[in-house]
């Protein structure tokens, strides 16, 4: 998290300029450093940060509301979101939309048994029927498939420990009753999925 | 009582999970209990919430139908996700929400409406209750109290009732609609922590009413899946609620549904049966137990505000008629519900179901514009109706 605190030392000069700021999605996420932990191209190469590239609009503007209104308690995200408006939410979920996600080129080396452990989960838990036949998600369902591996395990614990506030409780109760392998597993095989 | 491979098998793979593994599929979760086979892969899931300001030209109020005599108009917008609404004795209307996570409070000037952000980042404060100038907010398994709250609307310091009140913490279904009831008690819903699971009948599936101040808590009403919405009856005092019927179990079953709670305790039926519609996924009880709801709502049609209309500006036919807003369904192939109904009372006291605010859904395109949520009497005699979706409210009245 050194990046992390690095960057949040120069907010304070970099806000009052971005809640007035352009309705342009790129230079916003420019003004607002977003490439600095997310990728300039929307492809996270930073440990625990996710990848937006690619992700639903839908569900870029209702993350970024809930990090902006405090409920999403992710202390990194907390300067890059304060104070931005509607249509400046807006404008980033349309910038990440649009650029091209693909498999992470950083993924690691497949382990067959992991990931056949993971597919078997998702498909006892149906992952699939609202992430999409191939985890690309659609609209408020987020893309799940092209996201780095440790920040899905990360993701799916705070669904399971009930310490991620969403925009409903859906995932809380995918979750209920999975143990740390199943994570592991799941998010192995999500990271590998095409 | 609910069948073994329901649960047995969840606790199985709790204890062993490798074995559970060696054994076979893993158990459906919490969620898809009670899935069949044929729906695992159904492609629904709840609609997207909207987070965002909707400007007042792209809200629908155009499209809205009324009965004959009625009209109505956007009253206040740029509430994103706004709910129930309560009224202060000085006419400030607050209003909750779930997604956002904010309390809203609206003041009217007579020609506008101020709408000014009261309170946030609180999780689904969806249920506000106002008793001696204080308002009540809970949100999941909180509950908190802002004293003379209109007085203090730009620096509400509320008085933390969480551990007086105990509420479960389990997120699913602990959002909930509180009111006070004619015996001066706070009436709370605990819905149940799944879709349908075998779950314990002292903490889940309650209807339960508790001192002001937390303490002294009684089980009213139980067998209730999830009620967001109820009143009591202006006259008799009767706690009316309605409940959400589960999911997966099929486009026409089981209905939402109106109950009347005739006797403190009463068993209303869940998990075994709901509006007439004995579950195949569980055993042991039958629907004959229980007393059956007065109203049957339609299928997934999701009602929330549930409110008497306790104004005298409307026809004769409304007074004391009881409306609901039904927010609308997900988890149906084609929509039901966004819309606003009536159940009043016909000749010889039958009740009769009409609706009464239609025109946010499109049933030709499958689409819908707007989600009813909660209902409120004003003291003119107007009724607002919150639309979620939209972050609006409109305002209803009567003209001959
Ligand atoms: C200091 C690093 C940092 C910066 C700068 C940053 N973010 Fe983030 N962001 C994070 C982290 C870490 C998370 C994951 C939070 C968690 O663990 O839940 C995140 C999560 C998100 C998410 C949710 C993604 C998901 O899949 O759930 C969105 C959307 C997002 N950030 C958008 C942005 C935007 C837009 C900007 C610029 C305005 C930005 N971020 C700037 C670190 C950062
Ligand atoms: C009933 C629909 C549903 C099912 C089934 C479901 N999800 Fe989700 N999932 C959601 C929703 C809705 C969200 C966004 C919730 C929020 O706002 O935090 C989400 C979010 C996620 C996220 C966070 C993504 C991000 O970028 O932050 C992950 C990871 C995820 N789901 C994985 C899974 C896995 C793995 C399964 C199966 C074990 C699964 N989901 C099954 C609806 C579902």
């Amino acid at each position: 998290m050194r990046l992390a605190a690095l960057l949040l030392a120069g907010w304070a000069l970099a806000l009052p300029a971005a809640a007035q700021g352009p309705l342009d999605g790129a230079a916003l996420a420019n003004e607002r450093q977003c490439g600095a932990c997310h990728g300039l191209d929307g492809r996270s190469t930073v440990p625990d940060m996710p990848s937006l590239a690619g992700q639903g609009a839908e569900f870029l503007v209702i993350q970024l509301v809930l990090f902006r209104e405090g409920l999403r308690n992710a202390p990194a995200m907390r300067e890059p979101a304060r104070g931005l408006s509607d249509p400046q939410v807006q404008a980033l979920a349309d910038f990440y939309a649009a650029l091209p996600s693909g498999p992470k080129e950083d993924r690691g080396l497949l382990d067959a048994a992991l990931a056949a452990r993971g597919a078997q989960l998702s498909a006892a838990r149906n992952c699939n029927a609202c992430h999409g036949a191939d985890y690309g998600g659609r609209a408020h369902l987020p893309r799940i498939n092209h996201q780095r591996e440790d920040y899905l395990a990360h993701a799916l614990a705070q669904y399971r420990d009930g310490t991620r506030v969403g925009m409903d409780t859906q995932m809380n109760g995918v979750m209920h009753g999975l143990g740390d392998a199943d994570i592991a597993a799941l998010a192995h095989h999500l990271a590998h999925a095409p | 009582m609910i069948r073994r491979h329901l649960l047995g098998l969840a606790a199985a793979t709790l204890a062993l999970p490798g074995l559970a593994w060696a054994q076979g599929a893993p158990p459906a979760p919490a969620w898809a209990q009670g899935r069949p086979a044929e729906m695992a892969a159904s492609p629904l899931a709840p609609h997207p919430p909207r987070l965002t300001v909707t400007p007042p030209e792209r809200i629908p109020t155009n499209a809205l139908r009324v009965p004959e005599g009625f009209q109505v108009e956007l009253w206040a917008h740029g509430l994103p996700g706004a709910r129930v609404m309560v009224r202060a004795p000085n006419g400030t209307i607050f209003v909750g929400s779930r997604g956002i996570g904010r309390v809203y409070a609206v003041r009217d000037t007579g020609t506008a409406r101020e709408v000014s952000t009261f309170m946030q980042g609180l999780e689904a404060p969806s249920g506000l209750a106002m008793r001696d100038g204080a308002l009540y907010v809970a949100a999941m398994h909180r509950v908190l109290r802002v004293d003379n709250v209109e007085a203090n609307l730009s620096n509400p310091q509320p008085v933390d009732l969480t551990a007086a009140f105990g509420q479960a913490t389990e997120p699913h279904h602990g959002w909930k609609h509180i009111a006070f009831g004619p015996d001066g008690r706070l009436y709370i819903p605990r819905g149940v922590p799944c879709n349908i699971c075998e779950f314990d009948g002292e903490r889940f599936a309650l209807i339960e009413s508790w001192n002001p101040d937390g303490g002294d808590r009684r089980i009213e009403a139980r067998g209730v899946r999830n009620s967001v919405g109820f009143d009591f009856h202006p006259r008799t005092g009767q706690l009316w609620f309605s409940n959400h019927g589960r999911d997966w179990a099929g486009n026409d079953n089981p209905s939402d549904s109106l109950h009347v709670n005739l006797r403190r305790g009463e068993h209303h039926g869940f998990p075994w049966c709901a509006a007439g519609f004995q579950d195949p996924a569980v055993q042991g009880r039958v629907c004959n137990e229980f007393p059956p709801p007065v109203a049957v709502l339609g299928p997934h049609v999701a009602p929330i505000g549930t409110h008497f209309y306790t104004g005298a500006a409307f026809p004769e036919q409304y007074r004391n008629a009881l409306f609901i807003a039904n927010r609308g369904s997900w988890n149906r192939s084609r929509l039901s519900g966004f819309n606003v109904v009536v159940v009043r009372e016909a000749e010889g006291g039958r009740l009769v179901m009409e609706e009464f605010l239609s025109g946010l859904r499109d049933d030709a395109a499958q689409r819908f514009t707007g989600r009813p949520s909660g209902l409120l009497t004003m003291p003119d005699g107007a009724l607002l109706v919150s639309d979620e979706d939209n972050g609006a409210i409109y305002r209803i009245t009567y003209r001959r």
